[in-house]
């Protein structure tokens, strides 16, 4: 008869041990592997909000993709997510966090103007660390605001009006590389700090000048870091709500700033189709997919292939 | 000579304090703004330093906004926040546990696939989530959005985990064997306090993360009375585009409180974390 403290270890030794893997597996099974599944089952149906499709609904097959392929507003979410992603992610966030990046590496000279140069460093990046992490609806709120009529930017800009409702694509690109640069700033910062310095002290006895040693130092040795910040903040850009959603709401202005998150989000809850939006979410969900498996291989999984 | 090789060292460093101070002034305007405006009583969209400076805005939070007091929003939160960051540590380290200490078949597939799963857009299941909750007879309920939301948040967890439980050698918990302790107390009496800084980070990121989460809360939830913060808000913009600047203000700021709080707590280990996405 073995004793309990026996049993317990029979049970964390062999095959029982591995049980404890079973909470985090049912977790992730029933509340995202499922869902993902299930979301390919409605996108079939023609299930909606309310009304009677909502209790009883019909398998209507492939209907829902066909139609949306022929759905002018679908391409016009697919090119303003990618407009959206491209500016807001690539060209603004990727680029202004390397800036920062470098900045804040800059040398500091003795003295005073040393101290100076460290205080405005440290405040500008605790800035952009903070616009990082709080709240995403605080963020939108705070965006939302200041392009209000009677707003900074609208005073900057002169324009009497709502900046939102007139530029509202402009408006969500810039909210959010304010809102994600920090991620790329930290990324960069920690990618610089790995090139060890007599590297930079070498190249300066060789009479390297700033522009070649960044071009030919610094950004080869960055090269895999510069990938993987693109990889996924693009992954990121593109799967964005909540900002886009407090700022332009879900039509996203008529259209003009309706990211595809925005179009899902207006299908299924504005005008209670939820199957179209589950047939867009799908079509969407795949692109994302695609984008994750190259992050994969990027970062060494999935050799293979 | 000299003279020329000062003035370009001084012009270097005055366009770094220029490009400094552009960069400090983009990010901290709205941020400015919303500290100004919460201390505001008449706060407008407008940027100005307030003519009286009254803590008016955060006392008028106790008074209901759509029948509920916003404080209570608040509270909703920390109750969700403080569910979800619990279920999360416990699976998470429970689960890295197995990862790390066993090896069986499928292991790094599974590995791979909480790296998917955790890239997913939240809306991606917030959607069908929503049908099936309705099914289920979940929606409108706490528990569906703190199962929900730690499922969301657990391969982001996970990961953290098990970087943590690898780094730690497992030949300290072979010697306390050897000496007799039982895996179990291995796992209780080495293990787990080598783990503790880990521990506490994940718990507090979960919070943090959970605290902050806006589109499962805003597909599952529609009482206004079980609302967490982040769903709550919504009520301050009013009918007509009017809008509680400064009440709103106020509550966004306390709001965001415990997310600075703390990331001020884990930043160590944030960097470290960012570095760890670009290899394996």
């Amino acid at each position: 008869m073995p004793s309990i403290e026996r049993l317990k270890d029979m049970l964390l030794e062999g095959a029982g041990a591995r049980l404890l893997i079973l909470p985090a597996l049912a977790l992730i099974g029933v509340f995202v592997v499922f869902p993902v599944i299930w979301n390919v089952y409605i996108s079939m149906t023609n299930y909606a909000l309310t009304g009677p499709r909502a209790r009883a609904y019909e398998f209507i097959g492939l209907e829902n993709y066909v139609r949306i392929l022929r759905d002018p507003s679908f391409y016009n979410t697919l090119r303003v997510s990618f407009m959206f992603t491209l500016f807001s992610a690539i060209i603004g966030q990727a680029f202004l966090g390397l800036g920062l990046a470098l900045m804040l590496r800059a040398k500091e000279p003795e003295g005073v103007l040393g101290k100076i140069t460290r205080a405005l460093k440290i405040t500008a990046s605790i800035l952009v660390f903070i616009a990082w992490i709080i709240p995403e609806v605080v963020a939108g709120y705070a965006w939302s605001a200041i392009t209000s009529k009677g707003g900074l930017i609208s005073m900057l800009l002169g324009i009497n009006d709502d900046i939102y409702v007139r530029y509202p694509f402009e408006t969500i690109v810039v909210a959010n590389i304010w809102r994600g640069t920090a991620f790329s700033m930290i990324l960069f910062t920690a990618a610089l700090e790995g090139i060890p310095q007599y590297i930079y002290e070498a190249a300066e006895i060789d009479g390297a000048g700033p522009w070649y040693r960044f071009r030919h130092i610094i950004l080869p040795l960055i090269s895999q870091a510069i990938l993987v910040d693109f990889i996924l903040i693009t992954i990121w850009t593109y799967g964005v709500f909540t900002m886009p959603f407090m700022i332009v709401g879900p039509s996203g202005q008529g259209g003009v700033a309706q990211i595809w998150t925005l179009y899902v989000y207006y299908d299924a809850i504005n005008v209670y189709e939820v199957s179209y939006a589950a047939t867009a979410a799908n079509i969407m969900f795949l692109i994302v997919l695609a984008m994750i498996i190259v992050y994969l291989r990027a970062i060494g999984y999935l050799k293979k292939w | 000579m000299v003279i020329a090789v000062v003035v370009l060292k001084i012009a270097k460093i005055v366009a770094l304090w220029t490009l400094l101070v552009v960069i400090a002034l983009f990010f901290g305007i709205p941020l400015v703004w919303l500290v100004l405006s919460a201390f505001d009583p008449n706060a407008s969209p407008e940027f100005r330093i307030p003519s009286t400076i009254s803590l008016r805005n955060f006392m008028l939070l106790v008074e209901p906004v759509s029948g509920v007091p916003p404080l209570m929003w608040i509270v909703n939160s920390a109750i969700i926040s403080t569910l979800v960051a619990t279920i999360v540590t416990i699976t998470s380290i429970l689960a890295a546990y197995v990862l790390t200490r066993y090896s069986f078949r499928g292991q790094s597939a599974m590995l791979t696939a909480f790296i998917v799963f955790r890239l997913i857009p939240p809306l991606i299941l917030a959607l069908p989530i929503m049908i099936l909750y309705r099914s289920w007879g979940m929606m409108d309920t706490i528990h569906g959005l703190v199962l929900a939301m730690s499922a969301l948040i657990l391969p982001f967890t996970m990961m953290i985990a098990e970087s943590f439980l690898r780094s730690i050698p497992v030949t300290y918990e072979e010697a306390a064997m050897i000496d007799g302790c039982t895996r179990l107390g291995s796992f209780l009496k080495i293990t787990l306090p080598l783990a503790a800084p880990g521990i506490a980070t994940i718990w507090l990121l979960s919070f943090v993360t959970s605290w902050s989460q806006f589109v499962l809360p805003l597909m599952i939830i529609k009482t206004p009375s079980l609302m967490p913060a982040s769903v709550g808000l919504q009520f301050f913009f009013g009918e007509y585009g009017r809008v509680e600047y400064g009440k709103l203000s106020a509550f966004s700021i306390l709001y965001s409180l415990p997310v600075l709080i703390v990331f001020l707590a884990v930043q160590k280990y944030l960097k470290r974390g960012i570095a760890g996405l670009v290899s394996r």
